[in-house]
């Protein structure tokens, strides 16, 4: 009945059990055997970061468990987490909100550049829309192309945007050769080919 | 040598971080250590000493190792002598200490720990001793620190011109005649439109300064500016806001006492010194006493506001079901970012001072939360109500309200109040209780106990006989 009570106590004191936990201690603490703190007694060494502090409350005992998991996580070969002082925090983060602000702008002015590529893509484009044979400039009504179907005619007939029509013409464009290898639409060769009868 | 000294200082202190390795080679590995002093240390003279010829002379006696363990056993024995060397260690700052010596009679005498890195220490220890002002945040020297700034002071100055040129095209706008703009209502529309993107610009000008960033974190920021109001406000809704707002629909005040409710002010609720959870149960003793709101608003400018308490829980055993109960009413209380106290104290004190009836701001005074003997808890909301346009009420009117029976709905209606923030807590029978009702004057509430009625179960009828 009596011994019964004591047990856990007896355990406790077991001699092999108080070897592996002496020998666990000096493998967790190497550095500090080298120092000249050699007289602390054995059981003010438990395993913390904060050592001394641990040393003045040596009334609350940690539970061994807390000890070992301590141990294992702060291992000496486990790098300590990096932080940075507040200051050093700072000039990162101003450092990083300039970052940010130079990718921002960067974004902006290639959108711009690509939009401002499409407007005088858009714009040449409507200029050949109104282009005549003779490169003269005819009016919205006479001209063709309006609406979806850029092959629409207008009153003037195929003379008015023929190079747009052209240029709009997407058969073929994806099957075969690649369009970067396409022909610039230009106004020459005539249709007709060369005109032999021609002279001065 | 005078103008060489700070220099040597510098070396030495850098030198006193490193470990002093293989001290038992005699003088000769050690004297490249010594470098520049002039006079050699007390424990070199004691080693240097047997190397003399005049080895006949009884060595000095050696001086006190404070450090060795002989020592600090003979401390420990004796705490009174050891108290009084502790005493002889001077001031330790942890900012300045900079050597493993002294951090460590620091940690063992005031039990700190040292402040920033030993070198951080190191220079400022020295900066101390020359008297050498600190270098001001902006004026750091580091190159990617500089460049950065110099990107953000330019953005800066961007939207300060844009600022200036919306608002320009504001005043513009305001002084365009309706006809022009497009009738009342698109110009009413485009006028928000174009505020919102000034008070948008006015924090984007601000929100990259990190003295801002560092003044808001140190909690020193200035809350009549809009960057510090815009900065607070998302740090109460990225935590404080959602817990509130859960225990708010949890607890279910929202269909119970209100239609909806909006919650635009950071509220901290304490009863004295006792900080309040949202939703957490209070201790009928504490409860007895009036509360301190602490009423955080993040809009600009002064706000008139009306606080209520309400329990909605008080139980109607006729009825088998519950009523409301208004547990106090005060109004015409002025809150603003600056003025974020409602000491509910002391505007009673002062309201029992006050002669003059327009200065009285308590309608129905506190009645402290009571719950019977077994009857499930009490719920008792605090709502924060916005008076319209800064309207001051009549207090003799709202006197005239009922505590039983008391409709926060028909409240709100009648008053034309905007609810912008609500809090909770919950009370139940304790062991306080029945002195807090006597001395509330509900003693015969005191032996009532509430039990739940019992459910009977259904007559047995046998299986064949159900499936007839």
């Amino acid at each position: 009945m009596i011994f019964s009570t004591f047990r856990p106590a007896l355990q406790v004191l077991h001699p092999s059990k108080l070897c592996t936990a002496n020998a666990l201690r000096q493998i967790a603490r190497p550095q500090l055997q080298s120092t000249t703190h050699t007289a602390t007694p054995a059981f003010q060494s438990l395993f913390s970061t904060t050592t001394k502090l641990q040393k003045k409350s040596l009334k609350n005992v940690v539970d061994p468990r807390i000890t070992q998991i301590r141990y294992h996580l702060n291992h000496p070969l486990t790098p300590r987490p990096l932080h940075f002082s507040r200051n050093r925090h700072l000039r990162h983060w101003t450092i990083h909100r300039a970052w940010l602000l130079f990718l921002r702008r960067r974004r902006w002015a290639e959108e711009r550049s690509l939009e401002r590529q499409y407007r005088s893509m858009y714009d040449a484009c409507e200029h050949l829309r109104l282009l005549d044979d003779n490169g003269n400039r005819v009016s919205e009504a006479e001209g063709g192309g309006q609406g979806p179907d850029a092959g629409r005619l207008g009153v003037k007939g195929r003379e008015v945007g023929r190079l747009y029509r052209g240029a709009m013409l997407k058969r073929g464009v994806w099957g075969s050769v690649p369009i970067e290898y396409a022909r610039v639409q230009t106004d020459f060769p005539p249709r007709d080919g060369w005109n032999h009868d021609w002279t001065r | 040598m005078a103008s060489i000294k700070p220099s040597l200082r510098q070396f030495s202190t850098c030198l006193r971080c490193v470990r002093q390795a293989g001290n038992s080679n005699g003088s000769l590995n050690r004297s490249p250590l010594r470098l520049f002093s002039t006079t050699p240390n007390a424990w070199e003279e004691v080693s240097t000493q047997p190397t003399t010829p005049a080895a006949a002379v009884p060595p000095p006696p050696p001086p006190p190792a404070k450090d060795s363990p002989a020592s600090e056993t003979q401390t420990q024995a004796e705490p009174h002598s050891r108290d009084d060397l502790m005493k002889k260690w001077g001031t330790l700052d942890p900012k300045l200490v900079e050597n493993k010596r002294d951090e460590r009679r620091l940690l063992r005498r005031e039990g700190l720990q040292p402040i920033g890195s030993r070198r951080r220490r190191a220079v400022l220890h020295r900066n101390s001793i020359r008297n050498t002002p600190e270098v001001p945040f902006e004026q750091l020297p580091y190159q990617c620190f500089q460049e950065a700034r110099k990107i953000l002071a330019e953005d800066r100055q961007e939207k300060i011109k844009a600022i200036e040129t919306q608002t320009l095209r504001l005043n513009n706008l305001m002084a365009q005649d309706v006809g022009v703009s497009g009738g009342k209502a698109a110009k009413e529309a485009r006028i928000r439109s174009m505020q919102n993107r000034i008070d948008e610009l006015v924090i984007l000008a601000d929100i990259n300064d990190p003295l801002v960033k560092k003044n808001f974190e140190d909690g020193t920021g200035d809350m009549n500016k809009p960057i510090y109001r815009y900065l607070a406000d998302q740090k109460w809704r990225k935590y404080k806001r959602l817990i509130l707002e859960q225990r708010v629909q949890q607890l279910n005040l929202v269909p119970d006492l209100l239609p909806a409710l909006d919650l635009k002010v950071d509220i901290d609720l304490a009863f004295g010194r006792k900080k309040i959870a949202p939703g957490e149960f209070v201790d009928s003793r504490i409860s007895e006493t009036l509360p301190r709101l602490t009423v955080q608003s993040f809009e600009p400018g002064q706000k008139l506001v009306t606080v209520v308490v309400v329990d909605p829980d008080v139980p109607v055993p006729d009825k088998n079901s519950f009523t409301y109960r208004c547990h106090f009413i005060a109004t015409n209380i002025p809150i603003s970012p600056t003025e974020t106290s409602i000491p509910l104290t002391r505007i009673e004190h002062d309201d029992v001072k006050a002669t003059d009836a327009k200065n009285k701001k308590i309608a129905l005074s506190w009645s402290p939360p009571w719950a019977n003997k077994g009857a499930p808890y009490h719920r008792l909301a605090i709502f924060i109500l916005e008076q319209e346009q800064g309207n001051p009420l009549s207090v003799e009117q709202i006197k005239k309200t009922k505590r039983q029976g008391f409709i926060l709905r028909s409240f709100v209606d009648k008053y034309k109040l905007k609810p912008i923030g609500a809090t909770l807590f919950r009370t139940k029978w304790d062991e306080n209780m029945a002195g807090v009702m006597e001395r509330a004057g509900l003693a015969d509430q005191i032996n009532i106990e509430f039990k739940r009625q019992r459910v009977e179960p259904l007559p047995y009828k046998r299986r064949t006989e159900r499936m007839r």
